[in-house]
């Protein structure tokens, strides 16, 4: 297996605090209306508790990304050394169909610069030996990053619930799920 | 699919308006007896929607001078060969006007078709993504493959030779039977199933779009055939704007399968 770096969303530890978003737009400065990384709680279908669970979700760099496959003009590569899907905005014309394409969300458009623009993996920041900026700023190491040829890890998932299932795409992201929580009731007590 | 995309409209049911009346105009050349009918101006007029189409396309892109770079990806992108066919398609209709006599040449029909029916092929993969499951499947080729045989016949019967009108009248009746049974049930269909395709159902059927198309694209113009006995210009400009609001209903109302994220699908 190719070399391919992960998101681990460790939804479990996942307090919901916006940093790793915070710090992706620390980062890059973004636009107002542009968002790379986002924090999403899961709805009550799904976890239905007062206390709530999250999941912190970006581009997930899919082995067979449809960003890549669909785009006229060649402005996304797959980097063969770790599979980190990278959007050369140089070469971007502007006309959103891997915005469209993509059934996570992942790239967006930049009103400015009237291009696509998505998650780099903070590949310079990798290439330099550090963490991707979200990474690296979560208070409770609820999102990391890991090479999916090397882990083996049990009880982890690529397709949770509130998470869409593209198992064509193969997207680079694993997930820990929420336990329930534990109820103390007063007659326990 | 969120936003309105005017552009987008304009360009896929324009290119697809000229593609179906090129196709009509040839087998009514061809696969008819008789007279030819007025095929100069016909596909003049056909790829003058056509070139109207490619222009409006421009106008979706943040940086229109890069359009040229659009067939890079011929490998996996649908949309370079859309825009490499949509662009084959017109030099074709040129060479046909340039080379017309009586009627155009016969290699060329069928050069014209060809390249016109995988341009719509192309389209309909291209408007055919992941994101939307409701339409992740052969429906936008259907309703494109509608779109260019109804507009199609209704133009190719206003350049049509008196003796071949009713055949022209007859394809268009049918087609907007086939589509208004077709656009009524998928709605319905797409209310059983998952989140998002349920979703798109609710929206469609809670679309004035969606409703203009019905109303002014399908049931006043079945009205007026069924009342006139012919295709005359105002049926055919109530079947664009018809035509121009569903695509309009197409690209606004098609919910993504990112709008539930962190939501049961």
């Amino acid at each position: 297996m190719k070399k391919q770096y992960a998101f681990y969303v460790d939804a479990e530890r996942c307090i919901g605090c916006f940093t790793c978003a915070m710090a992706c737009k620390n980062q890059y400065h973004q636009e107002n209306t542009v968002v790379w990384r986002d924090v999403y709680d899961l709805k009550k279908g799904i976890f239905p508790h007062r206390e709530r669970a999250f999941y912190s979700l970006a581009c997930n760099h899919c082995e067979n990304p449809t960003c890549l496959n669909v785009c006229p003009v060649k402005a996304y590569t797959k980097r063969e050394e770790d599979g980190i899907v990278v959007h050369h905005q140089d070469r971007c014309i502007g006309c959103g169909n891997c915005i469209r394409s993509c059934p996570y969300g992942a790239p967006r458009y930049n009103p400015v610069l009237k291009k696509a623009e998505k998650c780099s993996f903070c590949w310079q920041r990798i290439d330099a030996g550090l963490k991707p900026a979200c990474v690296q700023s979560c208070p409770v190491s609820a999102l990391q990053i890991v090479e999916l040829s090397e882990l083996d890890e049990t009880g982890l998932t690529q397709f949770p619930p509130g998470f869409p299932r593209f198992p064509q795409l193969n997207p680079s992201v694993r997930f820990r799920l929420p336990r329930l929580p534990k109820f103390v009731r007063r007659e326990n007590a | 699919m969120s936003h309105l995309e005017l552009p987008l409209v304009f360009f896929t049911v324009l290119a697809q308006a000229a593609i179906g009346a090129v196709l009509i105009s040839g087998l009514r050349q061809y696969a008819c007896e008789g007279p030819a009918g007025d095929v100069r101006r016909e596909w003049m007029f056909a790829s003058g929607l056509l070139g109207l189409g490619l222009v409006a396309s421009l106008f979706h892109l943040g940086h229109p001078l890069g359009a040229p770079m659009a067939i890079r990806h011929l490998g996996t992108a649908w949309l370079s060969r859309e825009v490499l066919g949509t662009g084959l398609f017109l030099v074709l209709t040129v060479a046909g006007i340039a080379t017309a006599g009586e009627r155009i040449g016969k290699g060329l029909v069928v050069a014209a078709g060809i390249v016109g029916l995988l341009a719509v092929f192309s389209m309909g993969m291209t408007y055919a993504p992941p994101a939307f499951p409701a339409v992740n499947n052969a429906l936008p080729l259907v309703f494109f493959l509608l779109t260019a045989i109804m507009l199609g016949s209704a133009l190719a019967a206003l350049f049509s030779p008196e003796e071949k009108r009713g055949g022209m009248r007859a394809v268009l009746t049918t087609a907007l039977v086939v589509g208004l049974v077709l656009y009524l049930v998928v709605p319905c269909v797409w209310l059983s199933g998952g989140t998002v395709m349920a979703a798109t159902g609710r929206a469609w059927g809670g679309s004035v779009l969606y409703w203009g198309h019905i109303v002014v694209g399908f049931a006043i113009p079945l009205a007026m055939l069924w009342k006139a006995r012919r295709v005359t210009p105002a049926l055919v400009v109530l079947l664009l704007v018809g035509e121009l609001l569903g695509r309009a209903a197409f690209f606004a109302d098609t919910v993504h399968t990112a709008a539930n994220l962190g939501g049961l699908y």
